[in-house]
C-alpha cells in the first residue's frame, strides 16, 4: 500500500543543507499498525507528514495504492488524499467554533457527501463512540480525551484507509492514553485500517504490530512487534 | 528607553515591511488630501481680511421678485443709489460708488520703452472707497488723486509695468478707449491676491460718463455701492430705511419688485447669488463639504490603520509579555505603542508633504488660486501639520495600543495570545462596511457626473456649435463704421463660411433681459431675453426658422423675429399667427417677422427663455465667424490679421464658441474632476483597509485554516470561504450606499434644467467594481492563507 524509495528532505540555509531525512525506505501494508519512534528532532513528525502528503520530499519516490505521489498533480493528490487518509494530532486540532457534530461533518463536506449521508454517517460514528450526549458541545467544554475521542471521529467519519497519527497520546492522561490506544487497536483489527502513528511511548508501540526506529533521520531499526515482547 | 524604543520601533517596521509599506501609503495619502483640502480651504478664508473696520463694511446688492419667476439677483445698484444712501441714510459713515468697465490702455512710448497697448479692466471709483476699505498709498492721497475728472491711480504693480518703476509714474498721462486722456495722481499697494477688489487701474469717479448715470430703472451687475456703517450701527436695523429709499426713488407699478440688501464685506468672495468683481467665489457649501470629505478621508485613513495595527498586534504579544515580566508598567506601554504611532504617522505626514507638494500645480490649475505649501509664509500650516500628526496619532493609535498592552504576560510568554484576543472583530467588520458604503457613493457619483457631463456635450443646443469664432470688436461708433467692410473681407478669406454681428452668441452668460408687451399696452408678467443681431446670424448659427422670414439688412431696430418658447408663453399654437404683430421692449415696437426654432440661450442649468433677436447696430460687440473645420488654422491666422489692420488701436482677442460653452460648466468640471480624484483615494484607502481586515481574519483563522486543508479542503474551496463573508459585506455596503447616492445624485441632476436620465448602470457598475476589487484584494492574502502549509500552523502547539 505504501512504498518509500530513498526518501530524502533537507533545509538548505545559505547553502547549509540540513538534513531531516535521509535515504529512507519503507513499504507498508495494508492492515499494518505501525509505530514511529525516535528521540526528538529524529524526523517522526516530517516522516509522517511526507506519508499524509501534507509535505513532500525534497528526493525520492513515494508510491501510495500504487500511485506515484510526487508526480500526482495537486487536484489528484487531494483527491487521493480525501479518500484514503485521516489525520489525528497531538493537540487534537479541533475548530474552536464548531460544535462536536460540526466538527465530525467537516471532512464530509469536502469529499461532497449528500446532505442526507452526512447526517446518518455523523449519527454513526457519534453513537459508535458514546458522544451523543455531547454532539451540540464545542471542543472547550469536553475534557483533553473527549477531544482526542472527537479527533479521531472525525478522522475516521470519512472512511479513510490510513489512520495517520502524530503523537495522538501525548497530551493525555495516561488512562485515557490507554482507551486512546485500545480504541485505535480495535479499529485496526476489526476493520483492517491501517494505522501510523508517531509515538515516543514504549507501552503504545506495543499496541502495534511493527516499529520504526528512526534517529537522526534514518531508519535504524525495523522491527515487528513480537520481535521486542 | 526611549532610543531603544525607537530602535525597536524602526526594526518593527522594517520587519514586517509589507504592513510598513501598506500602512503608510494608505495614511500618507490620506494625509496629503487633508493637507491639500487645509491649505485650499485656509487661501479660500482668507480673501478680503484683514481690513481696518471690516466687520463695518458692506456692499448694497440687488433683487427683483417676479411674480411668476421667483427672485433674481445682482451685485449691482442702480447708478444714482451712492447718492442717495449719502443724503438718506444718516447712520452710513461713507458711501462709495464703484463702476466696473474696461477698454484699451495706451501708455505712450519714452526714451528707452516702448508704446505699450493692451485691454485692460478699468475702476471708476470715488474717492471715499478709500476710506471705507484703507490701504496703502505709496504715492498721492485718494481724496486730492480722485477728486478731479480724468485722473487715474495705478496698483505698484500696473504702475512698474506702464513706466518701468512706479516711482515714475506720477504726473505721466495714459490714454484710455482711444478717446480719454488721463493723468496718473496716485500709486497704490498692490491688492492681495486673496481679495475680491482686482483693482490694478482706478480711475476718478467723476471721469464716468453713461446715460443711465441718474437712472433708477437700469441697474448693471459693473456698478457696485460700497458702504461704511457708523460705529454700533446694526445692518438689520437698516431695512425699514432702506424700504423707505426704494418707495421715494423707483417708479411705481414696475412688475418686478426691487430690493436692496446690505451684504457685509466677508460674505462678497462666498455669495454664489450675487459675485464679485474677480469672478472667483467660493460657496459656503463647497467649503463644507471639502471639510466633510477631508475629515472622513482622515478618518478611514485611521480606521485603516487600526485595522492594520490590531491585525499585527499577535506578533508583538512575545514582545509585550517579557516587557510586562521585566516589570514594564502598561501605562509606559501604551507611550511606547503610540510613540510608534506617531513614528508612523511622521513619516507618512513626510510623504504626505512630498504627495501634497506635487499635487499642488493640478490643485493650482484646478481652482486657479495662487495656493502654496509654504510653511514659513503661513505658520498656521505647520501648526495644522502638528495637530494632524497628534490626531491621528491619538485616534488611530490608541485602540491598538490598549489591546496590545493589555495582554495576560503568562499567556503572551506561552505564545498563547490569538488573534481573536484582539478585539471585536464585528466593529472592524462596521468599519469597513462603511468605508465601501462611502467608496460606492462616490462611485455612483463619479459615474453620473460623467455621464451628464458627456450628455451636455453631445446634446445639440439648437444651433450649430462647430468650428465658429466669436471675435471681439469694438463697438464705438468709429469703429462701427468699418464693420461692414471687416465683413466683406472676412468673407473673401479661404475657408470662411459666415460672418455675422451680434452682441451675443445664442447660448451666452451675457443674456440681457427686459420686461416686453405683446400686442397690448400692458407688460407681460415674464422677462424677454433680448440679442441684437444682423442679418446672417441665423445663418451663421445654422438656427432653423419655422416660419415669416429672416432679419432685413439694417442698422436699427425694425423688425424681430422670436422663439417657439415665446409662443407657448402666449398661448400661442399656429407660428404664423404671431407674424405680423408687435412687440414692445426698452422703448421700440417692432413686428415680428419670423419665428425661429427653440435653442438653449445659455447653459443646460437654465430653461431656454422666451427669446427675440433685433439688429442695433450700436450694441455689437462680437463678430461671429463660421469657417470649414478643415481650414481652421489657417483662417484664424487671416481673420487676426485682417482685423488687426482694421483696428489698428486696439488688441485682438477671439475664442471658440465651443470652449466658451465648456466654460458654462467650469464647476462641473471641477467637480467632476474632484469626485475622481477622491473616487479614485477613497477606492484605494479603502482597498487599504480591506486588506488590512483580510490579513486579520486570515492571522486568526490560520489554525482553522490548516485543520479544514489536512481534512481535505482544496485551496479554492479556503479562498471561497474566506471571501464570501467578504461579498457579504460589499453586498451589504451597496445596499446602504445606493439610496443615499441616489438622494445625492438626483439632488445635483436637479440643478440641470436638460439632464441626462438617470438608469441603474451607475449602481450597478458601483457594485460590481466595488465587488470586483473586493475579490482580488481579499484573494491576493487569503490565497496565501489557505495555500501554507497547514504543517506551519498545527506544528508547534
Amino acid at each position: 500500500m505504501i512504498e518509500l524509495k530513498n526518501i530524502e528532505k533537507y533545509y538548505a540555509n545559505k547553502g547549509v543543507k540540513s538534513y531531516i531525512l535521509r535515504h529512507v525506505t519503507a513499504s507498508i501494508k495494508q492492515g499494518e499498525f505501525v509505530s514511529i519512534m525516535g528521540p526528538s528532532g529524529a524526523g517522526k513528525s516530517t516522516l509522517l507528514n511526507i506519508l499524509g502528503m501534507l509535505e513532500e520530499p525534497t528526493y525520492g519516490q513515494y508510491e501510495f495504492m500504487g500511485e506515484d505521489i510526487t508526480s500526482l498533480n495537486e487536484r489528484k493528490r487531494i483527491e487521493l488524499y480525501r479518500n484514503h487518509i485521516g489525520f489525528v494530532f497531538q493537540a487534537y486540532h479541533l475548530i474552536d467554533e464548531m460544535t462536536v457534530a460540526e466538527n465530525i461533518e467537516a471532512p464530509l463536506l469536502y469529499k461532497k457527501v449528500s446532505g442526507a449521508e452526512r447526517k446518518s454517517r455523523v449519527a454513526d460514528v457519534l453513537d459508535r463512540f458514546n458522544m451523543v450526549a455531547k454532539k451540540d458541545l464545542f471542543p472547550n467544554q469536553l475534557s483533553g480525551g473527549q477531544q482526542q475521542l472527537v479527533g479521531i471521529a472525525r478522522a475516521l467519519v470519512a472512511q479513510p484507509s490510513v489512520i495517520l497519527a502524530d503523537e495522538p497520546t501525548g497530551n493525555l492522561q495516561s488512562a485515557q492514553a490507554l482507551q486512546i490506544m485500545d480504541l485505535f487497536k480495535k479499529l485496526n483489527q476489526e476493520e483492517g485500517i491501517t494505522i501510523i502513528q508517531v509515538t515516543h511511548s514504549e507501552v503504545n508501540a506495543g499496541y502495534g504490530s511493527r516499529i520504526l526506529h528512526l534517529l537522526d533521520g534514518v531508519i535504524k531499526e525495523d522491527v515487528t512487534v513480537e520481535q521486542t515482547v | 528607553m526611549f532610543r531603544l524604543n525607537l530602535k525597536i520601533a524602526l526594526r518593527n517596521l522594517w520587519k514586517y515591511k509589507g504592513y510598513t509599506f501598506i500602512n503608510i501609503a494608505g495614511l500618507s495619502i490620506g494625509l496629503a488630501a487633508c493637507l491639500l483640502i487645509f491649505i485650499f480651504l485656509r487661501y479660500q478664508l482668507s480673501f478680503d481680511k484683514g481690513y481696518e473696520n471690516e466687520d463695518r463694511i458692506y456692499r448694497i446688492v440687488s433683487s427683483w421678485t417676479y411674480p411668476s419667476e421667483g427672485e433674481f439677483y445682482s451685485k449691482g445698484v442702480p447708478r444714482p443709489m451712492a447718492a442717495a444712501i449719502r443724503n438718506d441714510f444718516p447712520q452710513v459713515q461713507q458711501v462709495a460708488a464703484v463702476q466696473e468697465s474696461g477698454g484699451i490702455i495706451k501708455v505712450p512710448a519714452t526714451a528707452g520703452s516702448p508704446e505699450i497697448k493692451e485691454a485692460s479692466s478699468v475702476y471708476y471709483v470715488e474717492p471715499q472707497f478709500f476710506d471705507i476699505l484703507k490701504i496703502n498709498w505709496l504715492e498721492g492721497k485718494p481724496h486730492q488723486a480722485l477728486s478731479m475728472p480724468n485722473t487715474v491711480t495705478l496698483s505698484k504693480k500696473t504702475a512698474d509695468k506702464y513706466f518701468g518703476r512706479w516711482q515714475n509714474a506720477v504726473g505721466r498721462n495714459i490714454r484710455f478707449a482711444n478717446r480719454t486722456d488721463l493723468k496718473v495722481t496716485g500709486v497704490f499697494e498692490d491688492f492681495p491676491d486673496n481679495s475680491s477688489f482686482p483693482f490694478n487701474v482706478v480711475i476718478s469717479y467723476l471721469t464716468y460718463k453713461d446715460e443711465s448715470l441718474h437712472n433708477w430703472q437700469s441697474v448693471s451687475s459693473s456698478s457696485e455701492c460700497y458702504v461704511l456703517l457708523k460705529k454700533g450701527t446694526d445692518a438689520s436695523a437698516l431695512k425699514a430705511p432702506m424700504l423707505k429709499l426704494i418707495d421715494k426713488y423707483y417708479e411705481k407699478g414696475s412688475v418686478g419688485k426691487e430690493h436692496h440688501y446690505f451684504q457685509p464685506l466677508s460674505d462678497i468672495h462666498y455669495s454664489e447669488k450675487f459675485g464679485n468683481f474677480t469672478n472667483k467665489v467660493m460657496p459656503e457649501s463647497q467649503i463644507i463639504g471639502l471639510i466633510v470629505i477631508g475629515a472622513f478621508l482622515l478618518l478611514t485613513a485611521c480606521i485603516n490603520f487600526i485595522n492594520l495595527a490590531t491585525a499585527q498586534a499577535v506578533s508583538r504579544s512575545k514582545e509585550v509579555g517579557i516587557r510586562k515580566v521585566m516589570g514594564s508598567m502598561r501605562k509606559q506601554l501604551i507611550w511606547q505603542f503610540l510613540s510608534e504611532t506617531a513614528l508612523i504617522t511622521i513619516i507618512a505626514l513626510l510623504l504626505a508633504s512630498a504627495l501634497t507638494e506635487l499635487a499642488l500645480p493640478g490643485m493650482r490649475n484646478l481652482f486657479s488660486g495662487d495656493i502654496s505649501f509654504s510653511l514659513f509664509g503661513h505658520p498656521v500650516i505647520f501648526i495644522f501639520m502638528i495637530l494632524l500628526v497628534l490626531a491621528v496619532s491619538f485616534l488611530a493609535g490608541f485602540y491598538p495600543a490598549m489591546i496590545v498592552s493589555g495582554f495576560s504576560p503568562a499567556l503572551a510568554i506561552k505564545n498563547k495570545i490569538s488573534a481573536s484576543s484582539t478585539g471585536a472583530l464585528g466593529l472592524r467588520r462596521a468599519l469597513v462596511v462603511l468605508q465601501f458604503a462611502i467608496t460606492s457613493v462616490l462611485i455612483v457619483g463619479t459615474l453620473v457626473v460623467i455621464n451628464q457631463m458627456s450628455f451636455m456635450r453631445s446634446k445639440s443646443l439648437g444651433f450649430d456649435t462647430k468650428a465658429i469664432a466669436l471675435v471681439n470688436v469694438p463697438s464705438d461708433s468709429l469703429s462701427q463704421l468699418k464693420f461692414n467692410t471687416l465683413k466683406e473681407k472676412m468673407l473673401h478669406i479661404n475657408g470662411v463660411k459666415g460672418v455675422s454681428f451680434c452682441n451675443a452668441a445664442p447660448s451666452s452668460n451675457n443674456n440681457n433681459t427686459s420686461s416686453f408687451k405683446y400686442n397690448s399696452t400692458k407688460d407681460e408678467n415674464f422677462q424677454l431675453s433680448v440679442k441684437s443681431t444682423d442679418e446672417d446670424y441665423i445663418n451663421t448659427f445654422s438656427l432653423k426658422l419655422i416660419a415669416g422670414r429672416t432679419l432685413s439688412k439694417t442698422d436699427t431696430v425694425r423688425e424681430t423675429i422670436v422663439n417657439e418658447t415665446l409662443l407657448k408663453k402666449l398661448n400661442i399654437t399656429n407660428p404664423n399667427e404671431i407674424l405680423g404683430k408687435f412687440i414692445e421692449t426698452q422703448g421700440r415696437k417692432m413686428p415680428v417677422v419670423g419665428v425661429i426654432k427653440d435653442f438653449n440661450n445659455f447653459s443646460l442649468h437654465d430653461k431656454i427663455e422666451p427669446t427675440a433677436l433685433f439688429s442695433f447696430k450700436p450694441v455689437y460687440n462680437l463678430m461671429a465667424v463660421k469657417m470649414e473645420p478643415g481650414q481652421l488654422l489657417p483662417a484664424m491666422k487671416a481673420i487676426e490679421s485682417q482685423w488687426n489692420n482694421t483696428f489698428p488701436d486696439y488688441v485682438y482677442s477671439s475664442g471658440f464658441m465651443d470652449d466658451q460653452i465648456a466654460s458654462f460648466y467650469e464647476t462641473e468640471r471641477v467637480m467632476s474632476v474632484l469626485f475622481k480624484v477622491f473616487a479614485g483615494v477613497v477606492i484605494f484607502i479603502s482597498f487599504i483597509g480591506l486588506f488590512g481586515l483580510i490579513s486579520f481574519i486570515a492571522t486568526q483563522r490560520t489554525k482553522e485554516i490548516a485543520i479544514r486543508k489536512v481534512l481535505g479542503a482544496s485551496t479554492l474551496e479556503l479562498v471561497k470561504m474566506l471571501n464570501s463573508s467578504f461579498l457579504w459585506m460589499v453586498l451589504i455596503a451597496n445596499l446602504i450606499a445606493w439610496p443615499v447616492s441616489y438622494i445625492f445624485v438626483s439632488k445635483w441632476l436637479e440643478g440641470f434644467e436638460y439632464r441626462a436620465p438617470l438608469s441603474i448602470w451607475p449602481f450597478m457598475v458601483a457594485m460590481l467594481l466595488s465587488i470586483g476589487i473586493t475579490l482580488i484584494t481579499v484573494s491576493l492574502r487569503s490565497y496565501k492563507a489557505a495555500n501554507t502549509n497547514p504543517i506551519d500552523a498545527l506544528k508547534y502547539e
